[in-house]
This record gives C-alpha cells, sequence and structure tokens, in this order.
C-alpha cells in the first residue's frame, strides 16, 4: 500500500512539475485534485472540529443548553447566502467583532507595540554590562526605527534634515526588503529539495553519494 | 566590444525554462552528492536548543502542530527532532494544531516517532487535536487545557489520559513549541507568553522567519529556527543528522546560482543601456 502511495505522489509531483514546460492537460488534472481534494478534507475538518465537536456533543449529548445561543449566532451567519436574509448575519458580525476586539485590542498593544517599543531603546542603567557590539546594534536599531517612522511621516515635505533621515529609513527598508527575499527564496528551494529528497530517496530508490 | 555586449544583452531574452533546468540541476546535484558545507549555529538556534535540553524527564510540554502538509518540507524535520529529543530525555508532550490541515501532520510523525521509541498515547504524548478560533483556544488553555479540548482528536475524554493528571494550564507547562509556517509563533508569544507567562520558543519557515526577530530580540520568544537552516542548526546541535542537514548543500548552491542570475541580469540591463547611449 505504501509503495502505491509513493508511486501516486511521484506521479503528481511530476505533473506539477510538468507545468514548468507549459501548461498541459497532466498538470490540469493534478491541480484540480488537489483543489478538490483540500476542499474536501477542510470541510469535512470544520464540519467535524466545530459544528459535531464543539456544538452537537456538549449541547445535545452533555446538556449544555447555553451554547445554542452560539449555534444560533454561527446559522445567522448563513443567513448571508439569501439576499433576503442576509441582513441577520449582521447581528452575528457584530457579536464576533465587538468579541474580537475586546480580546484582541488590549493584547496587541501590549504585545505588538508597548513591548516592542521598549526593546527598541536600551535605557542608561540597562546598558552598562553590555559589550560594544551590543551597544552598536542596540543604536543601530534606534536610528532604523526612527529613520523608517521619518519616511513613512507624509504631513512635511521630505526636505533638509527630513530628507537626510528619510533616506536612511529607506536604506533600512532595502535591507530588510533584502533579507525577506533571500529567505523567501531560502522557502521555495527548501520545497523544492524536499521533491528530490522524495523522487531521488524515496521513489527512485537511490542513496547519496 | 560589440559582440560582448550582444551576448550580454541576450541574455535577458533567454527562456525561463533554461533558467528552469539550470536551478534544478543545482538543487538536484547535492542531493544526490552532498558535499558536506559546514553549518554554523545561530544565537536563536542555540537558545532554542538550550531551552530544549533544560527540560527535565517526567516534565510536559506543549507543541502546535501550525502548519500544513504544503510546508512539511521546511517544518516536518523541526518537529522529528524536538520529538526525538523530548522522548530521549523523558518529556511528555501534549500536542494540538491551529490549521485543520495540521491534524493529518500531526497523526502521522506522532504515532511514527512514538513507536520507534516505544512511547504509549495517553501517557508519554497526547494529540488534543484541531480546534476553532486560534485566538480563543490559546487565550483559554491558559485557564484550563481540558475545558478548552474537554476531548482529543478521536473524541475521547481528555482528563482520562494519565499525562493529564497533574497538567492542566501554561502554569503546569514549562515550554511551548510552536513550528509555524504563519503568524501563529507570534500570538503564541502575545497571549500564551505575554499573558500568561508562558515560555514559548518556536520553529518557523524561513518566509516567516524576519518577521519573528524582533520578538526573539525583545525576549517574548526565548528562541527560535528559521527555515531550512534553522532545522539543519538543530540537527548539528542534537547530533540527530537528518533531511535539514542534507538539504543545506542544495541550499547553498540554490542561492549562489540566484546571486549569479542577478548579476547577469543587472550586467545584461546596463549592457543595453551603454548600446542606446552608444547610439545617441
Amino acid at each position: 500500500m505504501e509503495t502505491v502511495g509513493i508511486w501516486v505522489a511521484a506521479f503528481f509531483t511530476l505533473a506539477i512539475f510538468s507545468f514548468l514546460f507549459r501548461e498541459n492537460p497532466i498538470y490540469r488534472f493534478a491541480e484540480h485534485l488537489l483543489v478538490g481534494v483540500s476542499a474536501g478534507y477542510y470541510f469535512v475538518q470544520y464540519l467535524y472540529s466545530s459544528v459535531y465537536k464543539k456544538f452537537w456533543v456538549p449541547v445535545f449529548q452533555d446538556g449544555q443548553w447555553l451554547l445554542i445561543g452560539g449555534g444560533i449566532l454561527g446559522g445567522l451567519m448563513l443567513m448571508r447566502l439569501h439576499r433576503r436574509t442576509e441582513w441577520l448575519a449582521r447581528f452575528a458580525i457584530a457579536f464576533y467583532v465587538a468579541a474580537w476586539s475586546g480580546y484582541l485590542i488590549p493584547s496587541i498593544i501590549q504585545g505588538q507595540i508597548l513591548t516592542q517599543i521598549q526593546s527598541t531603546i536600551i535605557p542608561p542603567h540597562d546598558a552598562s554590562g553590555m559589550t560594544w557590539a551590543a551597544h552598536l546594534s542596540a543604536w543601530l536599531v534606534l536610528i532604523g526605527v526612527v529613520s523608517i517612522l521619518v519616511y513613512f511621516y507624509f504631513s512635511h515635505e521630505h526636505e533638509g534634515p527630513l530628507r537626510i533621515v528619510s533616506k536612511i529609513g529607506i536604506l533600512y527598508l532595502m535591507i530588510g526588503f533584502g533579507a525577506s527575499f533571500g529567505y523567501t527564496i531560502m522557502g521555495r528551494i527548501t520545497l523544492l529539495i524536499g521533491r528530490f529528497q522524495f523522487l531521488f530517496y524515496d521513489w527512485l530508490g537511490l542513496t547519496p553519494l | 566590444m560589440d559582440r560582448l555586449l550582444n551576448v550580454l544583452i541576450r541574455l535577458k531574452d533567454l527562456d525561463r525554462r533554461v533558467l528552469f533546468i539550470f536551478v534544478a540541476l543545482a538543487v538536484a546535484i547535492p542531493v544526490l552528492k552532498p558535499m558536506g558545507l559546514p553549518i554554523r549555529s545561530s544565537r536563536e538556534s542555540v537558545d532554542f536548543h538550550r531551552e530544549l535540553t533544560s527540560l527535565k524527564a517526567g516534565d510536559t510540554i506543549l507543541f502546535s502542530f501550525d502548519y500544513d502538509p504544503q510546508t512539511r518540507a521546511e517544518l516536518d524535520p523541526m518537529t522529528r527532532v524536538i520529538w526525538t529529543t523530548c522522548f530521549e530525555k523523558g518529556v511528555k508532550i501534549i500536542a494540538l494544531t491551529l490549521y485543520p490541515g495540521g491534524v493529518g501532520v500531526a497523526d502521522e510523525i506522532s504515532k511514527e516517532l512514538a513507536e520507534i521509541h516505544g512511547k504509549t498515547y495517553g501517557e508519554d504524548y497526547l494529540f488534543l487535536g484541531y480546534n476553532p478560533d486560534w485566538s480563543g483556544t490559546m487565550l483559554r488553555l491558559g485557564e484550563s487545557f481540558r475545558k478548552t479540548y474537554p476531548t482529543d482528536q478521536l473524541g475521547r475524554e481528555t482528563g482520562s489520559f494519565p499525562i493529564m493528571e497533574n497538567v492542566d494550564s501554561y502554569a503546569d507547562t514549562p515550554l511551548l513549541v510552536s513550528v509555524s509556517s504563519s503568524a501563529m509563533a507570534e500570538y503564541w508569544a502575545i497571549w500564551a507568553g505575554g499573558k500568561f507567562g508562558q515560555k514559548v520558543i518556536t520553529g518557523n519557515t524561513a518566509i516567516q522567519a524576519v518577521l519573528v526577530y524582533p520578538y526573539y530580540y525583545s525576549g517574548q520568544i526565548s528562541g527560535f529556527l528559521g527555515g531550512l537552516k534553522g532545522a539543519a542548526e538543530l540537527e548539528m546541535l542534537t547530533g540527530q543528522i537528518g533531511a535539514a542537514t542534507r538539504g543545506m548543500d542544495s541550499q547553498t548552491t540554490g542561492h549562489v546560482l540566484m546571486v549569479v542570475f542577478i548579476l547577469l541580469g543587472n550586467v545584461a540591463f546596463l549592457a543595453e543601456r551603454l548600446r542606446k547611449r552608444r547610439a545617441a
């Protein structure tokens, strides 16, 4: 059975690779099958995890009747599918947005803004035991954050000192994009390596020389 | 000179399929014949390794499979090393996933490694399964694991497993490991770490790694692995050489080829501009 699985996987890997030469029916078949299988898999997972495990079991088997309220709100979401009833979905969306905002906003402000600002600036009393490299790094981070913020300050024309600082900001942004691009290539090549390792080692049974 | 310019300009119109062949060769040859290029550990990987190996036998950790099949090539090597290290040290693992597609991945890897190390489901490891609403899940786990996951993936009562005897919140797990292909790692740091003081380490896809650095430098994440390189570094640090280390030679040749392509592209562009200037 495992051998059949490996052959099927190898066939579909090569089918997808065939697109690199040109679009063809074998590629389209593989692509459509992937979309269909994924949609079916996700639908069943959502149905089992949400509707069955989180609603059906607690309400109808464990008697937690209060959860029916959540079930009704979930059902209202589906009212969007018809023009005459789509207004009903707004109640569910309003509840969801309010609940989401309630627990998201304070955490995001604390975790993504305040803590990040705090780690950008090293207070002098914390800096006494730092190495020169750590000092340099802290200054580079501070200069980078300030100059990028200046670059995105659009309420004043970038002239004179503001222009110089915003140019430094662009430099930092370019370095950031470069690093991001490098990591993206690494990710894409890794996917190719994974497929080649599968084709050579698992399918063809080759071993590294 | 003109002939050289012609050759360089022609590079711009090179059929992309020729480039694909070069990329395929650059990646495939080292897969078949590894060169054994050195791998140097980064600070973040060393920190990740330190947190992992500082766990004691009998500790229970939370492990989140925050990825699905499309990023397995990058993240499976990390997961395998982490689970193997934990099983060898006698550390118990409570696993979950915030991706519907992560269910199959978690099921396959956990069963395979448990069988290799002779571990028992429910005693040495547990798979809670997929829970919809990832943010709510992260927050509720801080209150009670059992209330967040009344049953495991197959519908068996969570509280009935021996592994859950003395564990019911972040306070009972010294470490949370998220192997993630998205921003989940950051949200674990914000909610489990920021709100409940849970120590968090993460393994990330290369694309995501850039975004994790700020959380690492602020101390919100105690260590992380970035892409296949991070996985290879962890393999080296633990001595568990696997797919990531074997893939790093291809990674290097692939990157060198990209740099060459970028340089040639720029040279071709400059050559064309030089010719236009001459013509004018």
